[in-house]
């Protein structure tokens, strides 16, 4: 074994000491989260905090995405490199002190050697990969301010720099270990030890000294000056993903707006509704916000962002971050979260397709600080889009966007002949069948509405609707920040439907399937929901429901965001299709599909306002659709129905290309009973 | 600047419409309450004017119970108080009747402008905000699509004519408008509104409070009845001599405009 004795004087020890002062001192940054308000959803068990962190954290599952595959790389020979490092410096630290001897593997191993010079290997790689990324790829979306930018020292390639001189200087003080002190091991260190040989033993004595304070003053000043680097995400990430609570991830917080209302001690004057300030959001909201990475994965797959609309979820966390720091540790000016750093065009043009989320690597939650934001735009100030206004107000009026007349609900089921059965009248059935306000108003998915019926009586389900009952779900209302009106609407519907027996909920809107879902539980409306695509899958799977083939040609399928992204129906949709194909007909993938789907536009109450900026998303997906030579476009949801049917007429494909919903090809398929 | 919006409760343009047995009123059933159009903004103009020049935004009403619903839509929306006014004896009156009534409980206000909506989207009358101006003694203008502040006694608004045409014109202070459509953009209630409202004060009004022995009234509605739908389409067919022959014929003969 080496000796070090003449390397460790005393001031190596203080200068250790005062680098981890640093160190821990500069974490009050995540101490900042604690700023925020209670989270009760962020409360995992141990057991999940730990497979987070272990899954999430230390395997880094997201950072592996086919659409990052670069990057993915990159990380993981940095990740991993670094850690085998980390772990090799600790053992050998207390290994050349003798303590805890006994437990801990030597440094002069053959596999220890070994392994500890191919983690230099694989940093080295992984940081010239990041630089070359930096420098020559250069990502669009990607922050590149080589040494500032946002408020982190070293900026975006500094510190890759930095870590690379840590690594090559690692190589290099371990180069005249070997030479000097010639360990029987010393073959083993494959990449140091052909180091050592390059110059003669007089020169490495010459140098080791130099080389071994080199390197050990680098590495500790990496270790003070982490937190204040973009390497604070080893830290921030860990935490925040060990914290995320995954069934709950992404879904809004319930307000409880009525409870509020009716509290006599709450203090209306200075009551805050949603967020306009950092201290306003949940502290697991704030520790996502510090744990950004800026990797821009989430801008890069945003459609308002590809749409040239001026939102950028990542500039939503690092604005968050930024307005925190500033109010609790003091880095800068605090100027308005909302208006004069996050505008409010940025936050209306989310169409909450979770995209963003479905790729973050740390599990941030874009969406809902997204949404708590325009909450505070709504509820406080009054302001939602001009045009979504009127939408609301009709909502609250006549329950539903459009406005049409409330009696009119059924009007689609008459005007096609059909004599549907209602709660008000037969009081119970099996199936609850949920028209949704498309269905029910809307002429293109009236057809669907009419395809539905077709089908239920097709396969003798015994099924009833709410007719005039029924009413708007409050899914735009809600991710509008009209958390009032949802809640009314949600309350007025648990009403209607607490009041009828039926034992599942059947509906083809993906809205109102996620609203009715996921979000009335919160306020005690418990039902077993199921999205039309999984009933009438379930159907034709049982015998029940034998359509026609009728699919011919290229077939393709749309992912609608609240059924693939938000809810993972993925399979349901495309085995209806498959059983709907003729011999030569095929169902292929668009080249955005799955989790990777993008939105039609329609998503987050942006289905009743424009932004005006940019192009428009139902175009852009629609020329993604007419590329792939489909000649159907198959979706399973209202609003994709609308809007992509609209994209087809925008580019003047209607004869080549029809968009229609899994339920109408299904019905095409069935014999024609009436109507 | 002290400002009155005076607002009515009207049905919903979708509810269902049934007389009443009387056939002089409807029947209440079905029927989905609204604020009357035109007067949600004659309230955003005021409330638009108290924001910049400041002052007092009271709203006022005449109505069934039901009525208090506009008055806290109003307070919501960022009016400071309300005075309901409600009495049976105040059901079914007319434009001139309930401009009494408007004038004899805002007399006392001094109000400096009373905004009103043009007209009311269930009697379409365009009288009550006219005649409340006679009865106060104040300057009025109809059909104002734009103001203007001028100073604490004087306002200038834009009222719209016939066939496009508008036409600015100054009022002295207190002036009765009101108010047209597509003057501004109403704004949203937000919940903090709907919450602030509760603190608001609205006095409420009845007939005992009046001393007016009797209401005025020089109309009365004699009947209420639904249009009758009369629309019939005639082909007329033939040679175009033909057609001409019985084209002016019927416009000579049914139609009598030749």
């Amino acid at each position: 074994m080496h000796e070090f004795k003449y390397a460790y004087p005393a001031y190596f020890y203080l200068i250790a000491l005062a680098a981890l002062l640093y160190f821990f001192y500069n974490l009050r940054k995540l101490w900042a989260a604690s700023a925020g308000k209670p989270d009760p959803a962020a409360k995992p068990g141990p057991w999940q905090f730990f497979i987070n962190a272990l899954t999430f954290g230390i395997f880094q599952k997201r950072v592996f995405s086919r659409r990052f595959s670069y990057p993915a790389l990159m990380h993981l020979l940095l990740a991993w490199g670094f850690f085998i490092l980390f772990f090799a410096t600790t053992v050998d630290f207390f290994v050349a002190r003798g303590w805890f001897a006994a437990f801990l593997p030597r440094l002069d191993t053959p596999w220890f050697a070994s392994l500890n010079d191919a983690a230099g290997l694989m940093l080295i790689a992984g940081l010239l990969l990041a630089l070359f990324r930096r420098i020559f790829t250069r990502p669009e979306k990607l922050p590149n301010d080589f040494f500032t930018g946002r408020g982190n020292f070293l900026g975006d390639s500094g510190i890759i720099l930095f870590l690379l001189i840590l690594a090559l200087g690692g190589f290099f003080a371990e180069a005249a270990r070997l030479a000097v002190y010639q360990p029987p091991t010393a073959e083993y260190s494959w990449i140091g030890y052909p180091l050592s040989t390059l110059f003669s033993v007089a020169a490495w004595q010459r140098l080791e000294l130099v080389l071994w304070w080199f390197h050990a003053l680098s590495a500790l000043l990496f270790i003070a000056l982490l937190p204040l680097t973009k390497m604070f995400h080893v830290l921030a990430a860990l935490v925040n993903v060990a914290f995320t609570n995954r069934r709950l991830r992404g879904r809004l917080r319930p307000m409880f707006v009525s409870r509020l209302m009716e509290d006599p001690e709450a203090d209306l004057e200075n009551i805050s509704l949603g967020v306009s300030h950092s201290r306003e959001f949940r502290w697991k909201q704030l520790l996502d916000a510090i744990a950004c990475t800026e990797c821009a994965r989430c801008t890069t797959v945003c459609p308002a962002n590809a749409t040239d609309k001026p939102l950028s979820p990542m500039k939503i966390m690092t604005d968050i971050r930024q307005h925190l720091y500033a109010g609790e540790l003091g880095t800068g000016e605090q100027k308005d979260l909302v208006g004069a750093t996050i505008t409010e065009t940025e936050l209306w043009s989310c169409t909450t397709c979770g995209a963003c989320m479905a790729e973050c690597p740390v599990l941030n939650e874009h969406v809902p600080a997204i949404v708590d934001m325009r909450r505070y735009l709504v509820l406080s100030e009054g302001k939602p889009p001009e045009q979504a206004s009127e939408s609301l107000e009709k909502t609250l009026s006549t329950g539903n966007p459009w406005g049409f007349p409330k009696k009119d609900r059924l009007k689609w089921a008459t005007d096609a002949g059909f004599d549907v059965p209602v709660f008000s009248e037969k009081k119970k059935a099996d199936v609850l069948y949920w028209v949704g306000c498309a269905g029910a108003y809307d002429p293109l998915n009236q057809q669907v509405a009419v395809s539905m019926v077709r089908i239920f009586e097709a396969a003798g389900v015994d099924y009833a609707v709410l007719g005039t009952e029924e009413s708007c779900t409050g899914d735009s209302a809600r991710r509008l920040g009209e958390e009032y009106l949802f809640e009314t609407l949600a309350l007025q519907n648990i009403e209607t439907l607490n009041r009828y027996d039926f034992k599942t909920i059947v509906t083809p809107c993906p809205h109102c399937f996620n609203t009715l879902k996921n979000e009335y539980p919160a306020f005690e409306g418990n039902y077993e929901v199921v999205h039309h695509s999984e009933f009438i899958s379930q159907l034709i799977a049982a015998g029940k429901l034998s359509p026609d083939k009728s699919l011919e040609g290229k077939v393709t399928y749309h992912d609608a965001c609240y059924l693939g992204r938000h809810n993972q129906i993925y399979a349901a949709p495309r085995e209806v299709l498959g059983n709907l194909l003729t011999t030569g007909g095929e169902v292929t993938e668009l080249s955005r599909h799955h989790a990777n789907s993008f939105c039609c536009g329609a998503g987050g109450g942006n289905m009743w306002h424009d932004i005006e900026a940019g192009s428009r998303m139902n175009v852009n997906r629609i020329e993604e659709v007419i590329q792939s030579g489909a000649d159907t476009l198959a979706t399973a949801c209202s609003f994709c129905l609308i809007m992509l049917d609209d994209a087809v007429k925008i580019k003047g494909q209607e004869e080549s290309l029809k968009v229609r919903d899994i339920a109408q090809v299904v019905a095409e398929g069935l014999p024609v009973s009436k109507g | 600047m002290k400002s009155c919006v005076l607002i009515k409760q009207v049905p919903d343009g979708d509810s269902p419409v049934v007389i009443a047995d009387d056939q002089v009123s409807l029947k209440g059933e079905g029927i989905t309450w609204t604020t009357n159009e035109t007067d949600g903004y004659a309230l955003e103009e005021a409330l638009l004017l108290k924001e910049a020049h400041g002052g007092e935004v009271v709203v006022c009403t005449i109505g069934k119970d039901s009525a208090l619903q506009v008055v806290k839509d109003a307070l919501a929306k960022g009016a400071d108080r309300g005075i309901f006014i409600t009495d049976p004896k105040f059901d079914n009156l007319d434009s001139f009747g309930k401009a009494a009534i408007f004038a004899q409980v805002l007399k006392d206000e001094n109000f400096d402008l009373i905004f009103s909506g043009l007209q009311s989207d269930n009697s379409s009358n365009a009288q009550t905000g006219l005649i409340l101006a006679e009865f106060l003694g104040t300057s009025h203008a109809t059909m104002v699509i734009g103001t203007e502040w001028i100073d604490e006694s004087r306002i200038k608004v834009n009222r719209e004519l016939e066939a496009g045409w508008f036409r600015w014109t100054e009022l002295d202070f207190p002036a009765s408008l009101t108010i047209q459509s597509g003057i501004n953009k109403p704004r949203y209630a937000s919940l903090r509104g709907i919450m602030l409202m509760k603190k608001k004060p609205i006095a409420t009004v009845t007939a005992e409070d009046l001393a007016m022995d009797e209401i005025p009234a020089l109309s009365h509605i004699k009947k209420l009845y639904v249009p009758r739908k009369t629309k019939e389409t005639v082909f007329i067919s033939g040679s175009p001599e033909e057609i001409v022959t019985q084209l002016t014929d019927k416009l000579e003969n049914e139609i009598k405009v030749l």
